[in-house]
């Protein structure tokens, strides 16, 4: 879920999504769900020559399982706040497992 | 009228079809008339009518009437018989005219009203590549391509014109059977029922076999034809009496594309050339099936082509309309012609929009769409485990942790920081109780509110049943090997299943001497008992008084040993307690958090738990080992003068932004025999001649002598005061020799920061002796003649900036740049 909360805190942010096809897709985040689809507004391919075919298009949906990398906008990162947030999804994560096992 | 040939009437339904018979079920309209008086008994006889005047006339001037008329004999009524009867044959069937005129009126407007419904093309068929052969089957019987017309059945959406489609399907299945290619009953039946429903008269889907069987049709059904068949037919003269309805048939649909052939040819604006209709009208005499269906077959594929392209570019709202608009445009002036061609050509525009998007119209049914919707919702609650938790609340924090804190921090989003389940769950809900109660509200008002309740008991259920799911994550089938683990999004299946050492094995291990690894999970402790004691701080109670209940004191009290606890806990993580070793071979364990990032980053959230002792006691520790902080003793400025490494710098900048603010609070509100006892020990274990050359070394130097300096203000010529400024004079005969090293080497003087050194010599100026002054100066001097010269030659304002930092000092020492210049 650290993730998916991540990602919904840069709704409305510009970001550039590479796809595991090596495509990469700028454009304004405009939803994620918990599987870290991402829907895309304004989208504007990175290497527009190489891929005329998506020069049309003006929204995507990205099956998150197709992305490789989403490029953030560093000032909309809160980088002690994701290290707690990591911290605790780490713990918890942690406290689970020693539930289960 | 059977597709057989023979005569299936019963002598039942001679009468009911009797007078109403159409056109295409009688060979001879008069026929059926003359038969009408017999079978019923309303004889229009001669002698009912006649009112007997004949016999009051002369019948002398009659004498030449056989040379006149002919016949030897004497005229009989018998004779006459009642060929000539046409006002009463009219008189008859006149009130069937009226009412079929009535009806017909009645009909005209309702094609027009179902204009704009997309599927009235009637062109619809050819979409559908398989109807082709089919058409062509029927070419080649009727022997005349424009009896395809008939089966260009609107294939749409309202359910009693699919029923006629199949009925004529079921027709033309009949006619490509190896039958005698001229079958005109056939035909007749088959264009009869294309025809109504074409026209959209087939109100009564007749089941597909019954044509076999052929009971006439109802009358109602077949009148209509009749009538809107009666005008086209009296400007066509057909050579060929009543029987040919192959050629009748053609007219109907000619007329009814009559706008087009009525038009000039030029610019028209349905962009539909006057269609040669010709092969409409073959010859008369033409034999069925004589000539190859091919020969016809090109243009009426261009027909086709053209008719299919002008019904996708009008869209659907062409065929009513227009009998009466070709009518209505033929009387029209030029503008109002071309106004009325513009509405339409815009009208069409619409149409052709709405056409396309409703494509896929009916594609659902609102309960497919109801179910989907289920479907989801319940999806959106198994996938998140059916937790459903309230906004800010303990699980909610703990699975979206990030987005909460940083909405709340940054502001809320637009949408609120509002669980997303729920979010979801009631946009759904929202959405879809508005679209079905819009949707239903005019047909069943109380449809849409009956939807919105089940998918709420829905969604209600869904939670029940989530929750009420066992826990076990797997499921092992009997037989299998293998076991299948359930996922969600909470708990995604893992992959690996790695067997973790007790934490209680862990804790056997020695205490290692402190590397590396230790002091980062000494950091990583140090920030879960922080973030424990954050949660905790956020549960603090409301403050009890006097009135509350005991239960909330209790509570309150509660809260207050446990943050106690959490306390000490911090303290304990923060190692500052760790016994100082006299000669330790590895740094302070303390010393060795505040040398990683994060570390530097935890004081300032530590800083503000901890109690005054606790602090005094960290900036004590921080302070007498200043030489071997990482910041100190890693910015010492190297000998061939070359910048200190990007790394470091970071960690000083680092430094100064989360240690020095924490500690300069405390600092400014420290006594002064604070100050004293941290000064003293900063001259007695440090270096100090090595930490007034780091930026952070000066820095803490400065906190402290200004702090000494502001509190002199109070409390001259106190025995601490005098103590005080025995520690300066010492201080100051320490750092002497280096005044002219401390400021920073790795850049040229114009771009130096070196701003925190111009603060230290401020302060040391103020509380200097004029004798102490002097030797500052001595030191500084070139620096500030330097600095001034330069700042000559730089812009305006790097100048100013340059010159006010050497001011921080000249002005403490009662002097002025200005008198340099």
């Amino acid at each position: 879920m650290l993730f998916f909360s991540f990602f919904k805190t840069l709704v409305n942010h510009e970001v550039t999504v590479e796809l595991k096809n090596d495509i990469s897709i700028r454009g304004t985040l405009k939803s994620v769900d918990q599987y870290l689809n991402i829907k895309l507004d304004d989208i504007q391919v990175v290497e527009e020559l190489k891929y005329p075919h998506l020069s049309s298009v003006k929204n995507v949906f990205i099956r998150g399982s197709v992305v490789r990398y989403v490029h953030l906008p560093a000032n909309a990162v809160d980088t002690p706040l994701l290290e707690d947030a990591t911290r605790r999804e780490a713990s918890q994560t942690a406290a689970k497992a020693k539930q289960q096992g | 009228m059977s597709f057989f040939g023979f005569d299936t009437n019963l002598p039942r339904d001679q009468g009911a079809q009797s007078g109403s018979r159409g056109m295409f079920d009688s060979h001879d309209p008069f026929a059926g008339l003359s038969r009408d008086g017999d079978d019923a008994g309303e004889v229009l006889d001669f002698e009912q009518t006649y009112d007997g005047l004949g016999h009051r006339l002369e019948e002398s001037g009659d004498t030449f009437n056989d040379d006149t008329f002919g016949g030897d004999e004497p005229v009989t009524r018998a004779q006459v018989g009642r060929d000539f009867d046409f006002a009463g044959e009219t008189a008859k069937i006149r009130d069937t005219l009226l009412e079929e005129q009535a009806l017909h009126h009645a009909r005209q407007p309702l094609p027009q009203a179902r204009a704009p419904q997309p599927a009235r093309t009637g062109y619809e068929a050819y979409k559908q590549p398989e109807y082709i052969p089919k058409l062509e089957a029927d070419a080649s019987i009727w022997g005349k391509p424009a009896q395809r017309k008939p089966a260009e059945q609107p294939r749409q959406d309202n359910a009693p014109k699919m029923m006629s489609l199949e009925e004529v399907e079921a027709a033309m299945r009949a006619q490509s059977r190896p039958t005698p290619p001229a079958q005109p009953p056939q035909d007749v039946q088959a264009q009869t029922l294309g025809l109504k429903n074409m026209l959209g008269l087939g109100s009564t889907p007749t089941p597909p076999a019954q044509p076999h069987q052929q009971p006439p049709p109802p009358q109602f059904e077949q009148r209509p034809p009749q009538i809107l068949q009666r005008p086209p037919q009296a400007p066509h003269e057909q050579p060929q009496p009543a029987p040919d309805y192959n050629l009748r048939t053609p007219h109907i649909l000619q007329r009814q594309h009559s706008p087009a052939q009525g038009r000039p040819q030029s610019q028209d604006f349905h962009g539909q050339p006057p269609q040669p209709m010709q092969f409409q009208q073959p010859p008369p005499g033409m034999p069925m099936g004589g000539p190859p269906p091919n020969a016809p077959r090109g243009p009426m594929h261009m027909a086709q082509a053209q008719a299919q392209a002008h019904a996708h570019s009008r869209g659907p709202s062409y065929n009513g309309p227009p009998i009466t608009q070709a009518q209505q445009m033929m009387s029209m002036t030029a503008e109002d012609r071309e106004t009325y061609l513009a509405e339409e050509a815009k009208r069409a525009k619409r149409n052709h929009k709405i056409f396309l998007l409703s494509k896929n119209n009916g594609l659902m049914t609102p309960q497919d769409k109801n179910f989907i919707t289920r479907i989801q919702l319940q999806q959106l609650l198994t996938a998140t485990g059916g937790v459903d938790n309230e906004p800010g609340s303990e699980e909610q924090l703990a699975e979206d942790f990030y987005y909460q804190v940083y909405a709340q921090i940054r502001g809320p989003p637009r949408s609120g920081p509002g669980q997303p389940l729920n979010q979801f769950a009631q946009t759904y809900l929202f959405q879809t109780g508005s679209r079905y109660g819009y949707g239903r509200s005019r047909h069943h008002p109380r449809g849409g509110d009956n939807h919105v309740q089940r998918m709420e008991q829905q969604v209600a259920r869904a939670v029940e049943a989530a929750k009420a799911r066992p826990k076990n994550k797997q499921l092992v089938m009997e037989g299998s090997l293998g076991k299948i683990a359930f996922s969600n999004s909470k708990t995604p299946r893992p992959l690996l299943n790695i067997k973790r050492p007790d934490s209680a094995a862990q804790m056997r291990h020695p205490p290692k001497p402190a590397d590396r690894k230790t002091t980062l999970r000494d950091i990583e402790t140090l920030y879960s008992t922080l973030m424990r004691l954050e949660d905790h701080e956020r549960k603090l109670p409301p403050p009890p008084n006097e009135e509350s209940d005991p239960e909330v004191i209790e509570g309150h009290m509660r809260w207050r040993s446990e943050m106690q606890e959490l306390n000490e806990q911090l303290w304990k993580a923060l190692k500052v307690m760790e016994p100082i070793q006299p000669n330790p071979t590895v740094p302070h364990p303390f010393i060795q958090l505040l040398s990683h990032s994060k570390g530097k980053k935890a004081i300032p959230r530590v800083f503000r738990h901890l109690d005054d002792n606790q602090r005094l006691t960290m900036l004590t520790l921080i302070v007498i080992h200043l030489d071997i902080l990482d910041v100190i003793r890693d910015a010492y400025p190297p000998q061939d003068n070359s910048p200190i490494p990007a790394r470091v710098k970071e960690e000083v900048e680092l430094f100064s932004q989360a240690i020095i603010p924490p500690l300069l609070s405390y600092i400014n509100e420290a006594p002064l025999n604070i100050i004293i006892g941290l000064v003293g020990l900063v001259l007695d274990r440090v270096h100090v001649q090595i930490i007034v050359r780091t930026k952070i070394g000066i820095s803490l130097l400065t906190m402290l002598t200004s702090r000494a300096e502001l509190v002199r203000q109070q409390q001259q010529g106190t025995e601490e005061w005098q103590q005080w400024t025995d520690l300066y004079s010492k201080l100051f005969d320490t750092i002497e020799p280096v005044l002219p090293y401390i400021f920073p080497t790795d850049t040229n003087i114009s771009a130096s920061e070196d701003v925190h050194v111009w603060q230290f010599l401020a302060t040391m100026g103020v509380g200097a002796t004029p004798d102490q002054q002097q030797r500052l100066v001595l030191g500084a001097k070139d620096r500030v003649m330097e600095t001034v010269t330069i700042s000559k030659t730089l812009p305006e304002e790097m100048s100013q900036k340059r010159l006010g930092d050497v001011n921080l000092f000249m002005r403490a020492i009662g002097l002025d740049v200005e008198l340099l210049g």
